[in-house]
């Protein structure tokens, strides 16, 4: 081709007019961005700027950074963030490998397998909530059978209660990024897999200079925003320990909806505000990404 | 000997997977078919299997369960109009910035992209004030348009991907051939990102039968509320009829499990080829 | 149809200038080809024809009708684009009545006119098939009679078969030229095949590096070209050329190269001394006889094609290309002797390029 194709609108424009008025395809341009518009305006912007303004007072930093409730989700999403996400990542990586060994049963087991992400979360979350119950769930019921010893009392212990939300997440949100990984294994070459093996090496040097070269960057990208998901995870903590006991479980999440139940809506988006460090990174690393 | 070991090792990986994946859903199946003192006795298979629980579920029989129809309804009315309404949306703002270069679409876009990544429930808390000053509080249009807005962003980056692929000739063709925007809009471009748009308004579709926080938070008469929300009621009790919670929760399970898989050829391709761009 | 005429026309993408003030005139019916290397600007100013690029200065008319400020779809004029741009989700019956049913023409003339295109072009058994069933040269001709349908005032082909084999090419090429003569529509094609242009083309614009070289007929191009470029550019094999001094004695002249080599010219222009091109074409230098107007040359690589055989050939420094009709038994290394008509010889000033007329 020997142009550069400049395609669009401004070619049915007029040229060389005076002022120019606006094309019919410019004028349905117009119209048919204006909803999203609209939505951003009064759904996005004005709600956000609102809620900035109503965070504007120090005085709303000082009250939120004295309550312990508020140091303590500090720690807890931190601690979400960071082993929760690290350990889904992995799991997911792992079960990937799995995932595209060609054997029929691993075909049917990777269909149910979607199925936590596929099913709304409360009733799963619920269900477990239940499982952990002390007096009636079936996983103390089955401790005492095995050992004739009371199991401990799952949610009414911080640290435990808090591992079992991590554990509720990584339940929900597995499948989707082993998903997402898989594809990326499927679209790595398999000659080079081939040519591998000819050469002769092991499955830990195939997976160490095939597989994670090509996937490093996507599992990155995952890493990142799946970080920014578990940030705005509200359910597996509310559903499972509601922020108990006695507020310890609490993240961020949950935690600014907590103040906004209280009515304190300048501490709630002051929680989300002093989150703000944590998460625009995170987004402008996504943006940078996807705007590519 | 060396096959056997491999496939070994697989089915050591394969059935803790199997358990871990199935385990909550499967104590959910077990209450939903037995009676309270069975469900609790922590057995794996229910001596006497029974389909009561559903009967009651069906026929409002219970405190939490007055409104249960209603409730179902409501969940899908929302659903259907979220889904509905960010297929429109998305689908005007992706032909708009993707095939007719508006000004500006590149700043809408980012718009998009940065609402998309607004953790939801962070977002939550300016919506509900938000919404208050709108007086739309405890109304279905303060969810419906609450879900539209979070849905949408998502909608738009997949249809512009989708869009973007498509070949230009084919729009200036239509353009020698005399179609007007509207024309290529409806004739053209909307048949052509066809599995997009299936796989775009499952995805709106599924978040609002789906969602649990902004239900919760805008919606509060029970004749309102979404089943969701009704099943977050049970917990309000100390001793809740867990095993009517469980046969609701798995009623209300099945529908975006079903539409899930049988929308799994878009779903898949279309979502993990936006999510996550490589 | 229509006369199409150019007027100054200019286009600039940002800073960059791809059409630099082009000016020149299309008859009713005829068929113009516009040919030229990749980036020459023959596309975009066939798009700003077709109204689907801005036209930066200057002005287009149709008919008489300056159509700088109108629309595509007003234009009346119907576009086969090299990837054919056939609606996917259209039946080919459906693809070549879009631009009826978009004017809301009566059912049944739309069904009429389709019709009367898929007959012209053999596709009747195809008019219920979608785009994805048919082959490479079928998707053609279903662009072709999408175009046929509107019955336009000018047709617009962009590379409309460079994306078809070799030997569907050849055919369709004819079968273009054949639709013209039945049809009588004004067309202007872009291609960058100068052999499409010879053989299709009423009329050739000669296009490089945004500005026209020459506009002629096929065999004025051939026989007179202007310049330099077009000498090198229409005609296959393409024009030797040598680079040497011209030396005049009397009514007698020939070119000097450095490699001593003395190429016979005849009476044309050019002064003596002046550094010129020496152009031959290969079907002009002839196999054989000596004295005064034949160089010495060495056989490189004999190509047999069967009815023809084609000579690379080392004259001097310079290696030419030679095409003798008929069969040869000569073989590399070979001494040969090959004599020119000063007729045949194409003369250009060294500097621009330009032809030397007496």
């Amino acid at each position: 081709m020997s142009t550069v194709a400049l395609p669009g609108v401004e070619a049915a424009a007029s040229a060389g007019g005076p002022r120019r008025r606006l094309s019919p395809w410019q004028a349905w341009g117009l119209v048919l961005l204006a909803p999203y518009v609209a939505v951003f305006l009064v759904f996005v912007l004005y709600p956000v700027g609102y809620g900035l303004w109503l965070a504007r007072h120090p005085q709303s930093y000082v009250q939120l950074f004295a309550d312990p409730v508020f140091a303590g989700s500090v720690v807890n999403t931190l601690i979400f963030l960071i082993v929760g996400i690290n350990l889904k990542m992995a799991v997911a990586l792992f079960l990937s490998g799995f995932f595209v060994t060609a054997r029929p049963w691993i075909r049917w087991l990777s269909v149910l397998f979607i199925l936590p992400w596929a099913v709304p979360s409360i009733p799963t979350i619920l269900s477990i909530r239940f499982m952990l119950n002390p007096e009636w769930g079936v996983v103390n019921q089955v401790i005492f059978r095995l050992t004739g010893a009371d199991g401990p009392n799952w949610l009414n212990d911080r640290w435990i209660a808090l591992s079992m939300a991590m554990l509720v997440h990584i339940w929900k949100s597995l499948p989707f990024w082993t998903m997402i990984l898989i594809a990326g294994r499927l679209a790595i070459p398999g000659e080079l897999y081939e040519a591998a093996s000819v050469d002769g090496a092991s499955v830990w040097q195939r997976f160490r200079f095939i597989t994670w070269p090509s996937l490093s960057t996507l599992y990155l990208t995952s890493a990142i925003l799946s970080m920014i998901w578990t940030l705005g995870d509200f359910n597996s903590v509310y559903l499972l320990t509601g922020g108990g006991p006695a507020d310890l479980t609490h993240v961020l999440a949950t935690l600014g909806i907590r103040y906004l139940r209280l009515d304190q809506v300048d501490l709630a988006m002051a929680t989300i505000v002093s989150a703000l460090p944590l998460v625009l990174p995170l987004v402008y690393f996504m943006m940078k990404r996807l705007s590519r | 000997m060396k096959r056997l070991l491999t496939e070994a090792k697989l089915v050591l990986i394969g059935i803790p997977v199997a358990i871990w994946t199935l385990l909550p859903i499967y104590h959910m199946f077990l209450f939903s078919i037995s009676t309270k003192e069975e469900a609790f006795s922590g057995e794996l298979w229910p001596a006497h299997p029974t389909l009561r629980n559903f009967g009651v579920v069906f026929r409002e029989q219970n405190y939490f369960l007055n409104h249960f129809w209603r409730q179902f309804a409501n969940s899908l009315l929302i659903a259907v109009a979220v889904g509905a309404i960010t297929l429109v949306v998305a689908a005007g703002a992706a032909f708009s910035i993707s095939r007719l270069r508006t000004r500006g679409g590149r700043l809408v876009l980012n718009c998009a992209l940065f609402t998309y990544f607004i953790p939801a429930a962070f977002l939550a808390v300016p919506m509900y004030k938000a919404m208050g000053t709108y007086g739309l509080l405890n109304t279905q249009w303060a969810l419906i348009l609450a879900m539209v807005t979070i849905a949408s962003p998502y909608a738009i980056w997949v249809l512009k991907q989708a869009s973007d692929k498509l070949p230009w000739e084919l729009d200036e063709a239509a353009r020698i051939d005399g179609a007007s925007p509207l024309q290529l809009f409806r004739l053209v471009y909307l048949p052509l990102i066809a599995p997009s748009l299936v796989a775009v308004g499952t995805y709106a579709l599924l978040l609002a039968w789906n969602e649990y926080l902004y239900a919760f938070l805008l919606l509060s008469n029970d004749k309102d509320i979404t089943l969701p929300v009704a099943l977050g009621h049970f917990l309000s009790a100390d001793d809740s009829p867990w095993e009517l919670l469980m046969t609701t929760g798995l009623i209300y399970a099945l529908p975006p499990a079903a539409i899930y898989y049988a929308f799994k050829r878009y779903m898949v391709a279309g979502l993990t080829a936006g999510a996550v761009k490589s | 149809m229509a006369p199409v005429s150019f007027n100054n026309i200019a286009k600039t993408f940002g800073s960059t200038e791809v059409i630099r003030g082009i000016s020149f005139d299309i008859r009713d019916g005829e068929f113009m080809v516009l040919v030229g290397p990749s980036g020459c600007g023959k596309s975009t100013l066939l798009r700003m024809l077709a109204g689907l690029e801005e036209i930066t200065a200057g002005t287009i008319a149709i008919d008489g009708r300056v159509v700088n400020q109108v629309d595509s779809k007003d234009r009346d004029i119907a576009m086969v684009f090299q990837s054919y741009a056939l609606y996917p989700h259209m039946s080919v019956r459906d693809n070549m009545g879009f631009s009826l049913r978009l004017r809301r023409a009566d059912r049944s003339e739309i069904d009429a006119r389709v019709m009367r295109a898929a007959r012209i072009l053999n596709l009747e058994p195809y008019l219920d098939r979608y785009p994805r069933e048919l082959s490479g040269g079928q998707r053609q001709r279903v662009a072709m009679g999408r175009a046929i349908v509107r019955d336009p005032k000018v047709f617009l082909f962009d590379e409309p078969l460079s994306n078809l084999d070799a030997k569907l090419r050849v055919q369709m090429r004819s079968e273009i030229k054949a639709l013209h003569q039945r049809l009588k529509t004004t067309t202007v094609y872009v291609t960058h095949d100068q052999i499409e242009a010879m053989t299709m083309a009423d009329r050739i614009v000669v296009m490089h590096d945004g500005a026209i070289e020459q506009i002629g007929t096929p065999l004025e191009l051939y026989d007179r070209p202007d310049n330099l470029f077009v000498a090198q550019f229409i005609g296959s094999p393409a024009m030797n050329v040598v680079r040497g001094t011209l030396r005049r004695t009397g009514s007698a002249a020939h070119v000097e190269t450095a490699d001593g080599v003395r190429w016979p010219a005849g009476s044309g222009g050019g002064v003596d001394g002046q550094a010129v091109a020496y152009g031959v074409r290969p079907d002009h230098l002839e196999l054989g006889g000596g004295g005064e107007r034949t160089v010495p040359g060495e056989i490189v690589v004999v190509e047999p094609t069967g009815s023809e055989t084609e000579l690379v050939v080392r004259i001097g420094d310079a290696q030419m290309t030679v095409e003798t009709h008929g069969r040869t038994t000569l073989q590399p290394g070979d001494k040969v002797g090959f004599a020119i008509d000063p007729a045949n010889v194409h003369l250009f000033d060294q500097a621009s390029g330009a032809r030397l007329v007496s």
